[in-house]
């Protein structure tokens, strides 16, 4: 009754658990601040979804959510054109030749292994960051000390690099090199993980970049508007793993979720929900360390060759 | 309706035919085609007919109907996984070149007690003796091996059984119930993941253990509605299709914008 036929994944899904799953991490999303992808495609993973597809079409719908989200900067003028110009040309290069190994990986028949390494990797280190830094506060706000902030280390080999340029909206004037390498690591990670990489970005222009906070989510957002079309593309073609009908659910879930996830975060105690989203971020990345450990009930698995 | 109108005209055709040299089948499907659109959850088909006996006053001889239906054939590939480093991955695998994507027979009484394990193998009835084509073995980086021919055992009945577990290999051997001397007839389950294609119903009349008539009919399955189009799209015209994502989610993001603004 409520299933409908998914034409890229060719499976059928009931309706509303796809709506309810863009709506909770559209709200998770919404409250912190984060893209979300990477929780959507685990999730997707575990529904059923195959994995290339849940990556590629998770991509495509990180476009909407990034420009649906750049555009409240954009009024702020919080963008940093030329910086994140700069940034797309290191994610273009790290966005082809992640889809060319996502694509070398699937001929192998490994790409559902590729994925479930790198998830389990990120998640397990981003959740025990996260975590770790929230009880962290927790505890020094209830010791009554103010929680000190992160140690900003400085990089002076940055500022030795070659092919320095000026950015004048972020007030600096630093090597091109720099910005071209995160921009492709990222590339790689939205191509491999269908992520934003706002998680690895953000902080790398923070701490490495040393970009002003208030242009660093704006810029973030603006480059990675052009590096997931190019990976929704590039996955289209070599691939052919975007699910627009998927993606068309997961927005509509997402755009609702988002906007209460907002209102609601502004309401609630920060700390406790930055332990809480560390929790859920650990708890799915050991769900899927799980299943690479635990010997599989079948060991067999078919693959029937697209014939075109 | 157009099922008692078949069988109807079946009868008629049995009474009428005067003659008949050996025992011959006469048989029709109750559809030739199959559409799957996004409600689809399975179907079944209907394969009737008649036998026209030499003599339909002998009632010593047994006869027997099997009937197969196969889907469209291509290369498949079984993957194993093995234990490395603590997880496991997908290790070795074998390549066969000609899987029916679907495969079902069905029959009066079950295959062993109606014809001979030559009989089955030659003409490929029973799940056993389904032809998969050529096996190539590959190894861990996808070159290929020499296989074994127990592992090559192994590793097609693991596809059967995988098969088997998605509903898209089944053996009835009960399936087909005759109606009285003459009539018989035969359902059998479509599940919703089958592939599209062009499928085959053979049916199969045994007369004491030997084959005396067989006769097939074509079945198509097609996917049709949005599911089709979007599919085809995607298969056909790739770039088209990204670049139509792409723009898709760019409008989708910024409707969102202008519905929410404050």
């Amino acid at each position: 009754m409520f299933q409908i036929y998914l034409p890229i994944a060719e499976m059928p899904v009931n309706i509303f658990l796809i709506l309810g799953m863009g709506g909770a991490v559209g709200f998770l999303s919404g409250m912190f601040g984060v893209g979300g992808g990477f929780l959507m495609t685990p999730l997707l993973i575990f529904t059923g979804i195959p994995p290339a597809v849940a990556v590629a079409t998770q991509a495509n719908q990180t476009i909407a959510s990034s420009i649906s989200g750049v555009v409240a900067h954009w009024r702020r003028s919080a963008v940093d054109f030329k910086m994140g110009g700069v940034l797309m040309i290191g994610g273009v290069i790290g966005a082809v030749g992640g889809v060319y190994l996502f694509a070398y990986v699937r001929a192998l028949g490994q790409v559902d292994l590729m994925i479930s390494l790198s998830y389990v990797l990120f998640l397990g280190v981003i959740g025990s960051l996260m975590l770790n830094e929230s009880v962290r506060a927790l505890i020094a706000v209830r010791q009554g000390r103010s929680p000190k902030s992160a140690n900003r280390s400085h990089h002076s080999w940055i500022h030795g690099l070659p092919l320095k340029m000026r950015f004048r909206r972020s007030k600096l004037y630093i090597s091109a090199i720099p910005p071209i390498a995160i921009g492709a690591f990222v590339g790689v990670l939205v191509a491999i993980m269908g992520v934003s990489g706002g998680f690895v970005m953000v902080p790398a222009m923070i701490y490495l970049l040393r970009m002003p906070t208030n242009v660093v989510i704006g810029t973030s957002l603006f480059q990675i508007i052009f590096v997931t079309a190019l990976v929704t593309v590039l996955h289209a073609v070599e691939n052919q793993a975007v699910d627009i009908l998927l993606a068309f659910l997961l927005l509509l879930g997402g755009v609702v979720g988002a906007q209460f996830g907002a209102r609601a975060g502004q309401k609630l105690a920060g700390e406790q929900l930055r332990a809480l989203l560390g929790l859920i971020v650990l708890l799915v990345g050991l769900r899927l360390g799980f299943d690479l450990v635990v010997q599989p009930d079948e060991l067999f698995s078919l693959t029937s060759a697209v014939t075109p | 309706m157009r099922l008692a109108a078949g069988i109807l005209f079946l009868i008629l055709a049995v009474l009428t035919a005067r003659g008949a040299l050996a025992d011959q089948l006469v048989t029709d499907l109750s559809e030739h085609q199959i559409s799957i659109r996004s409600n689809f959850t399975g179907t079944e088909i209907l394969i009737f007919g008649a036998v026209e006996a030499e003599d339909p006053t002998d009632l010593a001889t047994e006869r027997d109907i099997v009937v197969v239906v196969t889907g469209p054939e291509g290369p498949v590939t079984v993957r194993r996984k093995d234990r490395v480093a603590g997880i496991w991955i997908n290790y070795d695998a074998v390549r066969f070149e000609r899987v029916p994507s679907f495969y079902s027979v069905s029959s009066t009484r079950p295959l062993t007690r109606i014809v001979s394990m030559d009989t089955r193998t030659i003409e490929g009835l029973g799940l056993r003796h389904i032809g998969l084509g050529a096996a190539t073995g590959l190894s861990p980086t996808g070159a290929e091996t020499t296989l074994q021919e127990d592992e090559l055992k192994t590793f097609s009945q693991a596809l059967l059984r995988n098969k088997q577990n998605q509903n898209l290999y089944r053996a009835e051997p009960s399936g087909v119930a005759f109606l009285g001397r003459s009539l018989f007839r035969a359902t059998v389950d479509i599940p919703s993941n089958v592939p599209n294609g062009l499928y085959t119903a053979k049916v199969y009349l045994v007369s004491d253990g030997q084959i005396t008539d067989a006769a097939s009919a074509p079945l198509f399955v097609v996917k049709s509605g949005m599911e089709r189009a979007i599919y085809a799209f995607a298969h056909e015209q790739p770039l088209l299709y990204g670049i139509f994502a792409v723009v898709f989610a760019t409008f989708a993001g910024w409707a969102a914008t202008l519905i929410f603004r404050d």
